[in-house]
């Protein structure tokens, strides 16, 4: 399995505990959806896979190296995770050449520009290479910060409610767009939603949570 | 066009306009008499001095910008980013420093570390030879820096609460380590805070006269004191109030030029950064620096002060000392309840405005604050003296043996002064709590066809009370505390607690100055106090 997920349990307090024994796997190159309504756990999840969190119990393996367990637990910015924000995060001083570069600080100068370029054209965005974020509508800015996720080439990407910023036509848009991104570039991706028809749209596979627990799966067959 | 004009004539805009007007003319005054023919004292000052007091000033508040940009950062850092004991206590005690007027701890440290001083006597006993000379450039450097920091603190402790997680989480999940994260994220991201508070700083080192004065640092406040009270040339201290004005804007634009189209905010949500607890060595190492500063600023200079009051209470208190007080209470409380009433006025007029007139109206009104207080009090001198001119017709109808300056010689010049100085402050607290309220509440009270007045008294005032509050403080602390608009424009013979600490310290009686600058920070500290512990029980306003 490129993902797996074992037993894992968080609490930020002993009383209160977000997710319980949660397990679950994934192949290369698939998309998973979590879905669930606000409070379900789903973006914890997400800052656990990641390494924002530390888990209480558990174990996370992704492309066969743990990235936790009992024993082990490597930093965020050492694993090969990437994540784009409900709100995009886009660094504000930053112009979108920047951003994206920003997390490929070992390629050469030249390799810099050329991957941020081959970023830009996977989501259709060149001309706007120097703009910065506040010159950018919010369907530019949730792909230029997936543009961001994807140029260290990370083994799987996190997406926190990607759509939920986004008005309803452009929605559907951006939908379609994602998908294609994500299928073109063989992403193995975990997506957070509360939105059923997000799921059924993008994932291959819909993990439904609730009050912090996994209560079905269901496998999306293709249209 | 008439039907126009008349719904844009209201209270808000004729106070607005005639603040605006008020506060441009003096300043006219001064841009016109730079382009006189140059006095002989002016082309001395130019060809000999000018050099120097450039050089010095730009030293001065260099150093004073960067070690008060450093000591607000780290302070502000530590109480938002880490957990430790006493954290609480110091996030509001690092805000104290500014209760201590700038020339109080100036005259406290040169005392201290005088041959016959607290310190030095101190190290004698030792058997220790040092001797630390504080009344030169590094002193006043030293002074500036531990008084005027809050600033800075205050600024960036507010941004750094705001700051979202999401932006470091983002940095580290796309493989930045914590120092990378610290230079090229958080940093940044605090830029605009950074750079406001220190921006507040250089206006205040430029604005003092009191620790140059006393440390004998010749840059442009003393210079333009020295010349208008020693050369009596009132034209050269204008030529240096020009050039100095000319320094400040320069520095407001190159910040500006600097910054390009570069923006420092986005609208994230997110979840405000966790406080770390602090660990091992860093557990007593970390707070210990920040208690040094505060002894250093506040508790070792008021120590001193103490002791100090001890020995001469009972020579200064008397009747004398409480008309002081009354002065100086009346004085604030007055020109307080002026700059926050215009400011309301100014702040009703602007509110959600993109009308370019307003906004250059209202760019006028706030210029006072980045105009040193020597500038501002020769220009409303001079504006005050050329009324009185223009009124002695009128003064002689009334009564024929009427002296020629009547304006001028009353607390109405010193008044107007202050509200002409500190208006900005006043008027940006009282725009950020109408920004918080947003403008629904108002134009429902219009649509209910109240009044504007009516609107203002029974919706708006209620609404951003706070907001108002919090100004009237802190214009009332800086009012207060301010030296050298009072130096120069208070009436003969009426003296405040702070020309009266000034004056006994410039006739080598700092043991008397105790008492008046105690009661200064005590009035300052307990203010300071009300404001930190007040804004927290504010309840945000959260209607859909």
């Amino acid at each position: 399995m490129y993902v797996n997920i074992e037993s894992l349990d968080f609490a930020y307090t002993k009383r209160n505990p977000v997710l319980k024994n949660i397990s679950f796997s994934m192949e290369e190159g698939e998309v998973v959806a979590i879905l669930g309504s606000s409070g379900s756990g789903k973006s914890t999840l997400l800052r656990l896979v990641s390494g924002l969190e530390i888990p209480t119990k558990g174990k996370i393996e992704v492309n066969a190296e743990t990235l936790c367990n009992a024993n082990t637990f490597i930093e965020c910015e050492k694993r090969q995770v990437g994540m784009v924000f409900q709100d995009y995060a886009l660094f504000p001083h930053m112009n979108v050449f920047k951003n994206i570069a920003f997390g490929i600080k070992n390629y050469s100068k030249e390799a810099k520009k050329q991957r941020v370029l081959e970023m830009l054209k996977l989501i259709n965005m060149e001309e706007k290479i120097y703009a910065y974020p506040h010159e950018l509508s919010g369907g530019q800015q949730q792909r230029i910060a997936l543009a961001r996720a994807l140029a260290p080439s990370p083994d799987v990407l996190l997406l926190d409610e990607p759509f939920s910023n986004l008005d309803a036509d452009l929605k559907l848009k951006i939908r379609h767009e994602l998908r294609s991104i994500m299928k073109m570039t063989d992403m193995t991706a975990i997506f957070v939603t509360h939105d059923y028809d997000d799921a059924k749209d993008i994932a291959d596979r819909i993990v439904y949570l609730e009050n912090g627990r996994i209560v079905h799966e269901e496998t999306i067959k293709p249209d | 066009m008439l039907s126009r004009l008349r719904r844009n004539v209201n209270i808000f805009s004729v106070v607005s306009v005639i603040a605006a007007v008020l506060i441009v003319v003096p300043m006219l005054n001064i841009i016109t008499e730079i382009f006189s023919t140059p006095t002989p004292a002016w082309i001395h000052i130019r060809d000999n001095l000018l050099r120097g007091y450039i050089v010095n000033t730009l030293i001065l508040v260099g150093f004073v910008a960067v070690f008060s940009a450093l000591l607000g950062l780290f302070g502000a850092y530590m109480v938002t980013r880490f957990e430790f004991k006493g954290r609480k206590l110091l996030s509001w005690f690092l805000i104290l420093p500014l209760a201590m007027p700038s020339y109080i701890a100036a005259y406290a440290y040169a005392d201290m570390f005088s041959y016959t001083g607290t310190i030095a006597r101190f190290f004698r006993r030792l058997n220790l030879p040092i001797i630390i000379n504080m009344m030169n450039m590094e002193g006043a450097i030293f002074i500036f820096t531990l008084t005027l920091f809050p600033y800075v603190y205050m600024l960036t402790r507010s941004a750094l609460s705001k700051q979202s997680a999401a932006f470091s989480e983002n940095a580290r999940l796309l493989g930045a380590n914590k120092i990378r994260t610290f230079m090229r994220v958080v940093l940044p991201l605090l830029r605009p805070a950074l750079v406001a508070g220190t921006l507040l700083v250089v206006l205040e080192t430029l604005n003092d006269y009191g620790v140059v004065a006393y440390y004998n640092v010749r840059v442009f406040s003393f210079a333009i004191f020295n010349t208008w009270e020693n050369l009596g040339d009132t034209q050269a201290a204008i030529r240096l109030s020009g050039v100095l004005m000319l320094l400040v804007f320069a520095i407001i634009f190159i910040e500006r030029m600097i910054r390009g189209k570069r923006q420092y905010s986005i609208h994230v949500k997110g979840r405000p950064i966790p406080r770390i607890p602090l660990k091992g060595w860093q557990r007593f190492v970390l707070p210990s620096i920040l208690w040094i500063i505060m002894i250093l600023a506040f508790f070792l200079p008021l120590a001193q002060l103490i002791y100090y009051a001890t020995l001469t209470f009972t020579d200064v208190f008397n009747m004398g000392f409480i008309f002081l007080i009354i002065n100086s209470l009346t004085l604030a409380i007055t020109a307080t309840l002026l700059t926050v009433i215009i400011a309301l006025m100014l702040a009703n007029y602007n509110r959600g405005t993109q009308n370019n007139f307003k906004k250059g109206l209202l760019k006028i009104t706030n210029l006072g604050y980045a105009i040193p207080g020597a500038v501002i009090a020769i220009a409303v001198m001079i504006f005050f003296i050329d009324i009185d001119h223009a009124l002695f017709p009128l003064y002689r109808l009334i009564d024929e043996n009427s002296p020629r300056l009547v304006l001028s010689s009353t607390l109405i010049m010193l008044t107007f002064a202050f509200v002409l100085r500190f208006m900005a402050i006043g008027y940006n607290s009282i725009e950020a709590s109408y920004d918080k309220v947003g403008t629904k509440f108002t134009e429902a009270s219009y649509s209910l066809k109240a009044s504007k007045l009516k609107t203002l008294l029974q919706v708006d005032i209620p609404m951003i009370k706070h907001g108002l509050i919090s100004a009237a403080i802190i214009v009332f602390i800086d009012v207060i505390k301010e030296l050298p608009l009072t130096l120069i424009l208070r009436p003969t013979n009426y003296n405040t607690l702070a020309s009266e600490v000034f004056r006994f310290a410039r006739e080598e009686m700092l043991q008397e100055s105790a008492v008046p600058a105690l009661v200064l920070i005590f009035i300052s500290s307990t203010l300071i106090y009300i404001l930190t512990h007040y804004k927290k029980k504010e309840v945000p306003i959260n209607v859909r």
